[in-house]
């Protein structure tokens, strides 16, 4: 008997595909041993969901499956598959990036909470449901009775993620598989979850195969860590000493986009602003949940400067209002007070006609979140970027465009001969420069970025921020980079604006806000971000009961037909 | 069920009473929409004098304003006055009682066939595996090309002259007898709706089936059986209704054909009657009477979709 | 979660069983094509004249100078039904291509500019929705007389409530996409916007929708002249042939009524084949 919990084995998972199997993952090697983290870290593409599926059996029929994937020592291939059903919801408690979809939104957190203890372990429903709510405290969940009789749609991400939590604590598993669990949080929520986390590991001795691609936090919270790279395991690291140990260059590049940037020196003589934002505000009427309308402020009272051919992060988390204001910037949205001068001139009404929008589009752009959406997909590259020259240039030839054309594929880095594609056959990344390249096409003096990174690999984003970069430098074009995410904002920008709200909380140079906040949301968020040495703190005041220790859970879950 | 879901639910249902307002008013139209004047269809083949032209205004109310002639009709609605047939001459009342009886149990007899093959056998195809599966498959996309009066002919053909098992004309008299004559009729009305049925359910069904709600269900080793029920079923039947809903509620329009096909004394028969002769007056109250129906069945689904799932009341976020 | 989102967009294609070769879709795609020559040519391949009464005997089975038989009247089967291929097929053509033009034009306008023109076409659609499609029919036959033309402007109106309703959720949910977003603020007129980039998206659903509603109508309008209300005798019509040929049934001549409905049964299964193929090339678009 080994004393691997879980261990994989060269597994490999391939799918049906048109021309003979697809080979989605090629070889997963790792073991988790009891009682430790392993984080299973790499970008999209690189088979970490899929291995992790795998071992909880939740991939299609279709897939077929290499290797030996081994629990408890024993190798799952040769279990039938009741005992196998019985053996993974014993032993394995998984939790996914939605919650939210992982809910039957029908039900309610009760029901889900319970079901498995009264069916599975055969539990009484009394017993069952007084379980459910020491569970539901552990994991800080605040006036646990009361959401036992909630549904889904009445909980916050962050909230609902804790009751899969919850539920996977139910059967006692010695093992937690989490894939992507914080992706979807914001980050001062993250930290929460992780630190749930981390006391539910100390109090249960609990194993944990934790699935990110976020490296820092990986190597923040884990104690090894598995690198996978194009469906391979690339390298295992120890945690600890993961920055002097990292052999393999594919983990150096990953390890180099988790450092922070250099700080960059302030040296911008006062200029007249290219962009002036001053007491803008905006509400949004909308439903409130009693029924009825309600008031949502957005953004009150915002107002900042952009330097011509300077940059400028604003940062936020979800409800902070930053999106709000680069869309009134951009003339998607209406402002209800305030102003927004560009160049002097006033923009806070919406333009007026084609005519007008047109003379707005030559002074500033943007470019959206979603890669995929970004660009209309029956449009070959080459064709979205003529109309978007052509918009500017009506009276150009052919010749002129294309060349106009092939002038701004060179200015994003793009090879030339992409150019006849369809957005479906580029990388997120490159559709991402395609973008680019269109917001590019008007000859703007500003470009307004919206969380224009987000979507991106690590590695990706690197690159695109450094192109972002050169193009300022070299065309002298201000960005305004829209972010959730500091260490992108501190990779690009000279200054950065703060937002929690609607309001702006602080803002100054990256020097300034970054290394000696002044706000103590700033430091919140400073403090919750990932990097070395980084231990998750619950930020909430502790709940009313204290955390229970394996030894004096009372309801001891045994398996019908006698203990393991 | 909160106050916020009781408050859009009665939104709803005002609107759908709104509509059906709008319905009636559509449908009064048709009268005044007619080429030609209706006192010559009302007279028939008898060529009226001035003093009969005046007799039939009066009687018919033809004289008077558009919106009076549409209140009195809809006030006439509600008290049980229904108008009178140009052609029979006879209160439309009339005509129309003895016949709703034959037509609602031709109608529920097809729905209980519906419901039973329809949601069945598309619940089969979406839990028994690939071969059933392609089964239904095959069978629902005959059935979907099998109209009511094709079946009926073959029926007829089948069952009415070759085998001689059934009875292929009239309604019969009492609930047995008449079960046994409706038995062809519901039958060949039911194929094209079962096929449609069933293959909503199987898609609903597998919908779900994948859905990550039930991906957690399975990891934590809840039995099939329940993840079915509680889990897929459960969440599929909110779509399964509101399709169904709309479909069946044609179903009463649609009888028609079948009681064509079977001399079946039922209010389809009647309304192709009374339109093959321009009997304007029959025909606006069996519509209205159509309408009626569709509206309520549809009410009727939104509540109990709202039960299932509250949150389906819920509008779109504002972006 | 399906397989394409497992495989995660690196995948370019995976095994699909429906694919452009399938046997199945090419035979129904012959099919239809057999019928519309037959719709056109008809009358030139009709051996007897349709209409001409006692060319043969009366009700009498297959055979060689009467490939289906006669009917009731002696009139040649196989030429009836090859003439009334037309008013069959040609009549649900005009219900679909008006009912998705004048359904389509209401989404795009319903999602395009939204707020009162989508909140007031949205109730008279759901006022035509709400009475079915043959009642509209009859009521409409009530109106104007027995024939076709009144079947097919009733369908047609019955009809559009399903395109429309199915065209302004497609193209709501391209309007939402940031891509438009950015063509605005590129300064892209509005109108080079809409047919250049939104009617585009749309056309596959369009698409899909007006092939199964052709069957739908095909069938819709073949139950009316069965009814009596549509197509008149003497036209062969093949719903006025089911109708007319159901007396004989009984007495063992099942030929009138039953090649043309085994005509409109083939037919309807063709196109819900073809149908089943245009959408699932329809929704194959995204990613």
């Amino acid at each position: 008997m080994s004393d691997f919990v879980l261990e994989l084995d060269h597994v490999s998972i391939a799918a049906p595909g048109a021309d003979g199997p697809l080979m989605l993952v090629e070889d997963c090697t790792l073991q988790v041993t009891a009682g430790e983290s392993l984080g299973l870290v790499g970008e999209s593409g690189s088979g970490k969901t899929l291995s992790a599926r795998a071992v909880a059996g939740l991939l299609p029929e279709e897939f077929t499956v290499g290797g030996t994937i081994r629990i408890d020592g024993e190798d799952i291939s040769t279990v039938p598959g009741k005992r196998l059903r019985g053996i993974r919801a014993r032993r394995l408690g998984m939790v996914f990036q939605t919650p939210r979809a992982h809910l039957n939104p029908l039900r309610s957190i009760g029901d889900f909470m319970t079901e498995a203890l009264v069916t599975v372990a055969g539990e009484k429903p009394d017993a069952a449901e007084r379980r459910a709510i020491e569970l539901l405290a552990e994991v800080g969940i605040p006036d646990p009775d009361r959401r036992m009789r909630q549904r889904p749609g009445d909980l916050s991400g962050g909230l609902l993620q804790r009751v899969m939590i919850a539920a996977t604590l139910a059967m006692d598993p010695p093992i937690l598989l989490a894939d992507e669990i914080t992706t979807a949080l914001d980050v001062t929520t993250q930290e929460e979850v992780m630190a749930v986390i981390a006391d539910l590991r100390r109090h249960r001795d609990l194993a944990m195969l934790f699935i990110t691609h976020d490296l820092a936090l990986a190597g923040a919270v884990c104690d090894r860590i598995a690198v996978m790279q194009h469906g391979r395991t690339v390298e295992t690291l120890r945690a600890a000493t993961m920055r002097q140990d990292a052999v393999e260059p594919y983990t150096r590049r990953l390890l180099s986009a988790t450092l922070p940037a250099d700080v960059r020196a302030d040296s911008t003589p006062p200029v007249e602003p290219v962009l002036v934002v001053d007491g803008l505000r905006k509400t949004f009427q909308v439903r409130s949940p009693r029924g009825g309308r309600e008031e949502f402020v957005a953004v009150d009272g915002v107002g900042f400067r952009l330097a011509p051919g300077g940059s400028l992060g604003i940062v936020g988390e979800s409800g902070s209002g930053k999106s709000t204001t680069a869309r009134i910037i951009c003339g998607l949205e209406a402002a209800d007070a305030g102003s927004v001068t560009v160049k002097g001139e006033d923009w806070t009404t919406a333009a007026r006609g084609t005519a007008g929008r047109r003379r707005r589009a030559r002074i500033a752009q943007m470019v959206f979140q979603d890669p995929y959406q970004s660009l209309d997909r029956r449009q070959t590259v080459r064709a979205c970027l003529r109309e978007a020259v052509a918009v500017h240039r009506p009276k150009a030839s052919r010749g002129e465009l294309d060349a106009r054309v092939d002038e701004l594929l060179g200015a994003v880095r793009l090879d030339a001969g992409l150019a006849d594609r369809k957005p479906r056959s580029l990388s997120g990344g490159q559709r991402q420069r395609v973008a680019i390249a269109r917001a590019l096409a008007a000859d703007p003096e500003i470009l307004v970025l919206d969380e224009a990174v987000s979507a991106l690999d690590v590695t990706t984003q690197v690159e695109i921020l450094t192109l972002l970069d050169s193009i300022r430098r070299t065309m002298g074009v201000a960005l305004l980079m829209i972010s959730h995410d500091l260490t992108v904002v501190r990779r690009l920008c000279d200054h950065v604006v703060v937002m929690r709200s609607g309001v702006i909380v602080e803002q100054g140079t990256i020097a300034d806000v970054l290394d000696d906040p002044r706000a103590d949301y700033t430091r919140m968020l400073l403090d919750s971000i990932p990097h070395d040495g980084w231990v998750p703190r619950r930020r909430i005041p502790a709940r009313t009961t204290a955390l229970p220790t394996v030894a004096t859970t009372t309801t001891r879950i045994s398996p019908p037909g006698g203990p393991k | 069920m909160n106050t916020r879901v009781l408050r859009q639910l009665l939104g709803k249902l005002g609107g759908l009473l709104l509509t059906l307002f709008l319905a009636s008013v559509l449908i009064f139209s048709a009268m005044l929409l007619t080429p030609g004047d209706p006192v010559f269809t009302i007279a028939g083949s008898v060529r009226p004098t001035p003093e009969m032209i005046a007799a039939i205004q009066e009687q018919y109310h033809l004289d008077q304003p558009v919106w009076v002639q549409y209140l009195s009709w809809i006030g006439g609605v509600f008290s049980g006055d229904l108008g009178t047939s140009f052609v029979y001459k006879t209160p439309v009342a009339e005509l129309i009682a003895p016949r709703i009886g034959i037509t609602a149990l031709l109608v529920l007899y097809t729905l209980v066939l519906i419901v039973v093959f329809g949601l069945g056998s598309g619940i089969l195809a979406a839990t028994r595996g690939r071969a059933v599966d392609r089964t239904v498959l095959v069978t629902t996309s005959f059935g979907m090309a099998l109209p009511t009066f094709v079946v009926a002919i073959l029926l007829i053909w089948i069952f009415g002259r070759v085998l001689g098992w059934f009875p292929v004309y009239g309604a019969g008299s009492g609930l047995l007898d008449n079960l046994y004559h409706l038995t062809l009729p519901a039958i060949s009305l039911a194929v094209l709706y079962i096929a449609y049925i069933s293959r909503i359910t199987r898609g609903a069904i597998v919908g779900q089936q994948h859905a990550e709600h039930v991906e957690t269900a399975l990891v934590r080793g809840i039995p099939r059986s329940r993840i079915f029920r509680r889990h897929v079923f459960l969440n599929a039947s909110p779509q399964i209704l509101s399709v169904s809903g709309a479909t069946v509620a044609g179903l009463f329009a649609v009888s028609a054909i079948a009681e064509q096909a079977f001399g079946i004394g039922g209010l389809g028969s009647l309304l192709t009657e009374a339109a093959a002769r321009k009997d304007v007056p029959v025909v606006q109250v069996i519509s209205l009477l159509l309408v009626t129906v569709f509206v309520v069945l549809n009410a009727v689904v939104d509540v109990v979709i709202a039960v299932i799932d509250p949150d389906s009341t819920k509008p779109r976020s504002l972006a | 979660m399906s397989v394409a989102q497992l495989a995660g967009g690196r995948v370019p294609r995976l095994a699909r069983r429906a694919s452009a070769r399938d046997p199945l879709v090419i035979a129904a795609a012959l099919v239809m094509l057999l019928i519309a020559v037959i719709a056109v040519f008809g009358p030139l391949m009709a051996p007897y004249d349709p209409n001409q009464l006692y060319v043969g005997p009366v009700l009498s089975p297959p055979s060689l100078e009467h490939y289906m038989g006669t009917d009731d009247l002696g009139r040649d089967i196989y030429s009836r039904v090859l003439v009334g291929a037309a008013p069959s097929v040609i009549a649900p053509v005009f219900v679909v291509i008006l009912s998705t033009a004048l359904g389509a034009a209401i989404g795009i306008s319903s999602a395009w500019f939204g707020g009162v023109v989508d909140g007031i076409s949205s109730r008279v659609i759901e006022v035509i929705f709400a009475i079915p499609g043959l009642v509209l029919a009859v009521l409409a036959v009530s109106m104007f007389g027995k024939g076709l033309i009144a079947p097919i402007a009733a369908l047609s109106i019955a009809y559009i409530p399903i395109v429309s309703r199915l065209v302004r959720t497609a193209a709501r949910a391209e309007l939402g996409k940031p891509y438009i977003a950015a063509l605005r603020i590129q300064g892209v007129s509005s109108l080079a916007i809409c047919f250049r980039h939104l009617v585009p998206a749309v056309l596959p659903p369009i698409l899909a929708q007006s092939t199964v509603g052709f069957g739908y109508a095909m069938l819709d309008l073949a139950a009316i002249s069965f009814l009596g209300l549509g197509a008149q005798p003497p036209s062969s019509d093949w719903g006025v042939m089911i109708s007319a040929g159901q007396p004989a049934l009984l007495t063992g001549a099942p030929e009138q009524s039953m090649f043309p409905a085994a005509l409109v049964v083939v037919t309807v299964l063709a196109v819900n084949i073809l149908g089943a193929r245009v959408t699932t090339w329809a929704e194959g678009g995204d990613r």
